[in-house]
């Protein structure tokens, strides 16, 4: 029986595992590697490829990944749903309390509710999007990205109105009467600061994170030169700078690469292989 | 694995290995006698510490020689020093692995 597909089947197994950042130039080793292999230990050796690729993955949500920044995101919407959905199950599984029977609501009302919810929430948000600026570098993003933007982000709107009215359901009838209202006020604002803090720390045309952020210039150069931090996407799109001061003449601006920089880049080679 | 002192005994072996000229992984490999679900999380976890750096292969010099092009590895000088103290608390270390001139890079 030829055995010689079971390796590569194995490489590319153990790849998915992987993140996917680091995928391609990891398969590209084991690929390498695998070729000065003797054929009959290869399958062994392939063997070690799953625990390389678990240590990278381990490695790399301790350091870059977490509840609050998902790496992907689809991962970041998937978080959000599955906490709305725990959510919605808490807040219409609890008991009501004796002194407060209308408490008791149903799932229909919780789904109601959030869409009564939606439209306020919607104009707080744009009113907060507007007076900390529009998207950085509108003219050099695409359309597609820009709706794939705005959609994620009306997603995040979505998802964020159970947390917030079960939060409230919860705290309220958990809490004491002057503490549980400032705390609903308080995990609103939060929640609102972080869908809008997620989406300027992403790439505007891949959503996914912008990493390695470096600092340019000196504070003392404020005013005549430029002064403040580029982060840069892993997959080589752009560099997102953001100026320490926002000012009429220096404002947060995307830096768009085009495809000669992709070499550069290890998710560049990641999104070309796909 | 940040200092010397706290280099395990199989780190070790691969340290001493890459700084024998034993410069990619499957030659680390087979000189160490470890597995390759030891070998390639070590050096991904020496290299993430600042002991080992990788490159590859040029494309054309692997094309010259017909064989896909290699990820190599080298010591750094934190990665010497590590390995210096790991000889003086595993005097046989350097016995392990015959040295071998670093190949091209």
């Amino acid at each position: 029986m030829n055995r010689e597909w079971l390796p590569a089947a194995m490489l590319r197994a153990a790849s998915l595992i992987a993140p996917g950042v680091q995928r391609a130039e990891w398969f590209r080793e084991w690929r390498t590697e695998l070729f000065y292999v003797p054929r009959n230990e290869a399958v062994q050796f392939c063997l070690g490829a799953f625990q390389d690729a678990a240590w990278l993955r381990k490695n790399r949500e301790t350091t870059e990944s977490g509840l609050l920044h998902p790496v992907s995101p689809m991962r970041c919407l998937a978080t959000m749903a599955v906490l709305s959905a725990v959510s919605l199950l808490a807040a219409s599984l609890l008991p009501a309390r004796d002194l407060a029977p209308y408490w008791q609501l149903r799932m229909r009302d919780l789904l109601t509710g959030c869409v009564v919810m939606l439209p306020m929430s919607s104009l707080v948000l744009l009113a907060a999007r507007l007076a900390m600026g529009g998207p950085a570098g509108p003219a050099v993003v695409s359309w597609r990205s820009r709706n794939r933007s705005g959609l994620y982000f009306l997603l995040k709107v979505i998802l964020a109105q159970p947390l917030m009215l079960c939060g409230m359901v919860l705290m309220l009838r958990a809490g004491t009467a002057p503490l549980a209202p400032l705390s609903v006020g308080a995990s609103w604002i939060l929640l609102f600061r972080w869908i809008l803090l997620d989406q300027r720390r992403r790439c505007p045309v891949c959503l996914r994170p912008l990493t390695h952020p470096v600092r340019i210039g000196t504070p003392s150069e404020t005013f005549l030169e430029w002064y403040g931090a580029e982060s840069m996407c892993e997959r080589g799109h752009g560099l997102m700078h953001v100026p320490e001061a926002e000012t009429s003449f220096g404002k947060r601006e995307w830096l768009k690469l085009d495809s000669s920089w992709s070499g550069l880049f290890a998710g560049a080679t990641e999104e070309k292989l796909r | 694995m940040s200092g010397g002192p706290g280099l395990s005994h199989t780190a070790a072996m691969i340290l001493q290995a890459i700084s024998a000229g034993y410069v990619y992984g499957y030659t680390v490999m087979e000189v160490t006698g470890l597995p390759s679900g030891t070998v390639y999380p070590a050096l991904r976890r020496m290299e993430r510490d600042e002991l080992i750096v990788s490159h590859w292969e040029r494309q054309s010099a692997a094309d010259a020689a017909l064989r896909p092009a290699r990820k190599y590895y080298g010591i750094t000088r934190r990665g010497i020093n590590s390995l210096d103290a790991a000889r003086k608390r595993y005097p046989l270390l350097g016995k392990l692995t015959p040295a071998r001139e670093a190949q091209q890079a």
